[in-house]
């Protein structure tokens, strides 16, 4: 019997079913949990937005936040009851050991993040190394980052 | 010989401003951005940060060019590559 450690789950669920029946999908994640024997920490909503790239078709997914403490070999058994969950599409179990605990209480109660961000490297993309398929048409010179989740090219 | 004594003080001078002009800002920040703030971790969720370590086509940028250190680059490289996972970053566009 392998001793029970901490756990964070994130599932990756379709917006359109969360927001007609939030209960009901909260309810296929901690029944999925209940059956690994996971005993369920924190479970909440971290936020809806729009995917970086269409999973099955879908545009939009509602993304869920579990804290829950497990067994080790079990945590396969999640994994493969979301691949057979018609629902979640995706899942990402990670352990906590290499987190520190006011990050992971910071994410419970799912406090926004007071970290000191600085800015990117470098506006300027002079130096640009192009893409190879990019020949330089289409090309346009704006900043040097991802122009943020969303924008049609 | 005095016009040669003239030219190579001619030349250290030009050096010397150039050198100046083009390192003020680099030689300021000795360490990476993860370790001047003492993160210890690079979580996946946190978007805003991964974000400024892509090109605006979803490619991870150099050690070079972000300036991180070894092994927050490796860290990053792990975060990002969690969040691509989840949809939260593209893997191309």
């Amino acid at each position: 019997m392998a001793a029970k450690r901490l756990y964070e789950g994130m599932f990756l669920v379709d917006s359109a079913l969360a927001t007609a029946d939030w209960e009901g999908t909260l309810a296929v994640v901690e029944n999925i949990l209940k059956r690994a024997d996971a005993e369920v920490v924190a479970i909440r909503k971290w936020g809806e937005r729009k995917l970086a790239y269409d999973i099955a078709r879908k545009t939009r997914g509602t993304y869920i936040l579990a804290y829950f403490k497990a067994e080790g070999p079990r945590i396969t058994g999640i994994e493969k009851d979301v691949l057979l969950s018609e629902k979640i599409m995706r899942v990402l179990i990670l352990g906590t050991e290499k987190r520190p605990p006011e990050m992971i209480e910071a994410d419970i109660k799912g406090l926004p993040r007071v970290e000191p961000v600085e800015g990117p490297p470098e506006a300027d993309d002079s130096d640009r190394r192009r893409d190879r398929r990019d020949t330089g048409r289409n090309y346009e010179p704006s900043g040097g980052r991802y122009a943020g989740d969303g924008a049609e090219r | 010989m005095a016009f040669r004594q003239e030219n190579t003080q001619r030349t250290q001078r030009t050096t010397t401003t150039r050198r100046r002009t083009g390192f003020a800002g680099a030689r300021d920040q000795t360490q990476c951005r993860f370790c001047r703030g003492s993160i210890k971790y690079i979580d996946y969720k946190d978007i805003d940060t991964l974000q400024k370590l892509l090109t605006n086509r979803g490619k991870i940028y150099s050690r070079k060019r972000s300036g991180n250190c070894a092994g927050c680059q490796r860290k990053a490289k792990t975060a990002i590559k969690r969040a691509r996972f989840m949809a939260l970053l593209p893997y191309s566009t």
